[in-house]
């Protein structure tokens, strides 16, 4: 993301060749979180100490003048001309690149802008000079990055609001006036049900472990095998409770994470959900589990959960938004699963009635099973494979399988009811 | 019942190994879209004989607007219909706008690109950039592009990648080519831009020229040695470091430039208020030597346009300022100096490296304040 608001921005400039500034801000109910994004050979130029020509441990030895000098030079101001408060944050330093300019460091800066008593966040003039002031070439793009009230998250390409440089014809430097759209709850909340959806509808590995684990839920369970039909009545049943089972899984760990109540790294729990799917694959061959799915559903659901968590932490919002996309986010994962359940359901009873079944059971499976074994390698050693990178780029024609999923179905069921029909006519 | 069924289960797994064999086939041709971008380097070369036949001078003949059109036209009549399509464009000041000093690939130009020339087509095109730049000074005029070229193609070899070299400069013809009406010529690639303005049968305008180059230090190519704007460089340390202290106080400019204020796409921004030092107030020894770093950029153009030019600017010479940052050495980052004058503007910006990192490399443009796009 971060990459994206450096690579992505200054190529949109007729011709930039000095790295920019770039200033992306959080616009939360009360105060502005801003990353500033600070090119160090600029910023030596403007600073005068040799933060580029010795980068390294740059925030040990000069942390709080830079602290100082960032504070001097950012001051937005309301329109009753207070200015607002400002607090800088953690400091890092890293090496970034961009085409045109090639490989540089910069400094990245978190920085709180809080305005007074209880003004709006939205229309503030930007006094931003940091470099500027003293490099007259330099230039400094103002973006949005996340606006949770308008529906903007962090996911998307930032918006760009304005830039800041030196105004030639009169040799001066004028703030940036920021003046942002009116927000509202409803509109943060109808971004997060998308999101939701999207997570889902792009979450091969959720999907993938949700189908696998319905796969043998039509059938009755015989001599530690998977047996016939077991009704439609049994069907339905069976998938409610193990979808609902699922879904009260990861609705917990959802909130828990989300609140920071439960945090785990992702690396294991990506790992996990992937063992997951390879679990349901082989219980879908020989029931492993039987009459217990529901459980497992569960338990597997607790550990999806930490993965959704992930992407609303990741949003850093109040408690206030944080409740209502909790709530947005789960519902949009419920209205795509469900969707995708609805989909795929009737075409699998209706299979189930048939033995072809067990071909699409086994089949279905096996190709799962590999999947999953595919992004365990992947998430264990952190670099994809032939088959993951396959499943990347596969991923929007699962479409298509749906299609021969439906017309195979219909087809075999014809045939089998044709032979019945045979069958009855010959006796 | 298992005979019908059968198939069908063959037929799913057909269908998604289809699919499968499919992404396998897209995998091989990434393979091999990698493989024909590292015959880019291969490419060099084909920049390299680019380089090579423009180098081929001839005796220049009678110069002129007249000569000029003739010449574009006789470039124009090798083109392909398709190519002429891309070169010949109406004149707008959005077209002729269209420059930049960043490498084609990052910033679009219009008109046909030197790589995409056959050796006819690039004698055609050789013959007409003789005709509107001087011929026969060493690393000014006709054989500084050549120089300016062959940096590029270094560029190219040293890591920049197909983004760089001499095939990515491009030629387009703004308006009909007449001796009676309005029109242009611009030629713009990466560190090199020469705009020319033609209206009723006379040059109306020379700027905006971008000049610079990457690496600084000389590049050698077909027997030759080119340092194609190390000239310029010079001129400018001599300037300043011929000025007294006081004079130098006063040139010094307070903010610090780590490029050129007006580059590409800042066109028409002049500031309202000269910086610096006023030409008028130095001793005529000083003054010639601000004339002759204008001089580097004037007399790249043939003989008859640069003087008309160097006479203007020379008759303004003394309400023009010079005005500097960073050191008079012009030998570190940051060092930048600026001709200011009724009419003329230069800028010149010694800044950090891009390719070659750690090294500084030059940015210049030489703009008219009236002058730019010839007046329109």
């Amino acid at each position: 993301m971060t990459v994206w608001g450096i690579v992505g921005l200054p190529i949109t400039a007729t011709a930039h060749p000095m790295p920019n500034s770039v200033v992306l801000l959080n616009v939360h109910a009360d105060r502005i979180d801003a990353e500033i994004q600070i090119p160090l050979v600029e910023l030596q130029s403007a600073w005068g100490h040799a933060v580029n020509d010795s980068a390294t441990g740059l925030i040990e030895r000069l942390g709080p003048q830079l602290r100082a000098y960032l504070k001097n030079h950012i001051r937005p101001q309301s329109p009753d001309g207070r200015f607002w408060s400002v607090s800088v944050g953690e400091l890092l330093v890293h090496e970034t690149q961009n085409p045109i300019v090639g490989v540089y460091r910069e400094l990245t800066a978190q920085v709180q802008m809080i305005p007074p008593g209880q003004e709006d966040v939205r229309q503030f003039t930007f006094y931003y000079d940091a470099v500027l002031h003293q490099v007259r070439t330099h230039k400094i793009l103002v973006s949005v990055r996340q606006d949770w009230g308008r529906g903007q998250l962090a996911e998307a390409e930032p918006v760009q609001v304005g830039e800041i440089s030196l105004d030639i014809v009169n040799d001066r430097v004028l703030p940036l006036p920021v003046n942002l759209d009116e927000g509202s709850s409803w509109t943060g909340f109808l971004s997060m049900v998308k999101l939701g959806t999207r997570h889902i509808a792009e979450g091969t590995d959720h999907l993938l472990f949700l189908l696998v684990l319905l796969l043998p839920a039509p059938l009755l369970v015989a001599a530690n095998r998977w047996g016939h039909f077991g009704g439609i009545g049994y069907s339905l049943t069976r998938l409610l409770s193990i979808v609902t089972a699922f879904t009260v899984g990861h609705s917990i760990t959802l909130l828990l994470g989300s609140l920071n109540w439960v945090r785990l790294p992702s690396q294991p729990v990506e790992v996990l959900i992937a063992v997951s799917i390879l679990v349901s694959a082989v219980h879908a061959i020989r029931p492993l589990f039987p009459g217990r799915e529901t459980w497992v559903a569960t338990g597997f659901g607790l550990v999806h959960g930490l993965a959704f968590a992930d992407t609303l932490t990741n949003l850093q919002l109040d408690a206030g938004p944080m409740a209502l996309s909790i709530l947005g986010f789960n519902l949009g994962i419920e209205l795509m699963q469900l969707l995708v359940i609805t989909l795929t359901i009737p075409w699998l009873i209706m299979l189930s009635r048939t033995p072809a079944y067990r071909y699409v059971r086994v089949g279905g499976a096996l190709l799962a099973g590999v999947a999953a074994a595919a992004w365990i390698i992947e998430r264990l050693t952190a670099h994809p494979n032939t088959i993951t990178q396959l499943l990347e780029s596969e991923r929007t024609r699962a479409v298509w399988l749906l299609v021969i999923l439906a017309c195979f179905a219909v087809w075999t069921s014809w045939r089998s009811r044709k032979n019945d029909q045979l069958f009855a006519s010959r006796k | 019942m298992k005979r019908i069924s059968l198939p069908g289960f063959l037929l799913i797994i057909g269908l998604y190994g289809t699919s499968i064999l499919e992404s396998c086939k897209s995998t091989d041709i990434d393979a091999g879209g990698t493989s024909s971008g590292s015959t880019s380097s291969g490419s060099s070369t084909n920049s390299s004989s680019i380089t090579s036949t423009l180098s081929a001078t001839t005796a220049s003949s009678a110069s002129g607007v007249a000569q000029v059109v003739t010449l574009t036209e006789a470039f124009k009549a090798t083109l392909s219909s398709s190519q002429l399509t891309a070169t010949q464009l109406t004149y707008s000041k959005t077209n002729a706008q269209k420059w930049s000093n960043l490498p084609a690939g990052m910033s679009a130009r219009y008109g046909i690109s030197l790589g995409s020339l056959s050796d006819a087509q690039l004698v055609a095109f050789r013959n007409l950039m003789e005709a509107v730049l001087v011929l026969g000074t060493t690393n000014e005029g006709y054989d500084e592009m050549i120089g300016n070229l062959v940096a590029d193609d270094y560029l190219n070899t040293i890591g920049g990648g197909a983004s760089y070299g001499a095939g990515n400069y491009y030629i387009s013809i703004l308006g009909t080519p007449s001796t009676t009406g309005l029109w242009a010529i611009l030629f713009t690639g990466h560190h090199y831009t020469q705009s020319y303005t033609f209206n009723a049968g006379a040059v109306t305008g020379v700027t905006p020229a971008f000049r610079g180059t990457e690496p600084q230090a000389a590049v050698t190519a077909a027997n030759r040695t080119y340092q194609a704007f190390e000239q310029e460089r010079l001129a400018f340390a001599a300037m300043l470091t011929g000025l007294s202290s006081t004079e130098q106080t006063t040139a010094k400019l307070s903010g610090t430039y780590s490029d050129l204020v007006l580059g590409p796409g800042q066109d028409g921004k002049f500031p309202a208020t000269k910086s610096g030092l006023q030409v008028g107030t130095l001793s005529s020894d000083k003054q010639a030597l601000v004339l002759n770093a204008i001089k580097l950029y004037v007399n790249d153009l043939d003989a008859t346009t640069a003087a008309t030019v160097l006479t203007k600017y020379t008759s303004e010479l003394s309400n023009t300022y010079v005005s500097y940052s960073g050191t008079t050495a012009m030998s570190s980052q940051n060092d930048y100096v600026r001709i200011d004058g009724p009419s003329v503007w230069i800028e010149f910006s010694y800044q950090g490296g891009v390719i070659i990192r750690n090294t500084p490399h030059s940015h210049s443009v030489w703009r008219d304040h009236s002058g730019d796009y010839g007046g329109n």
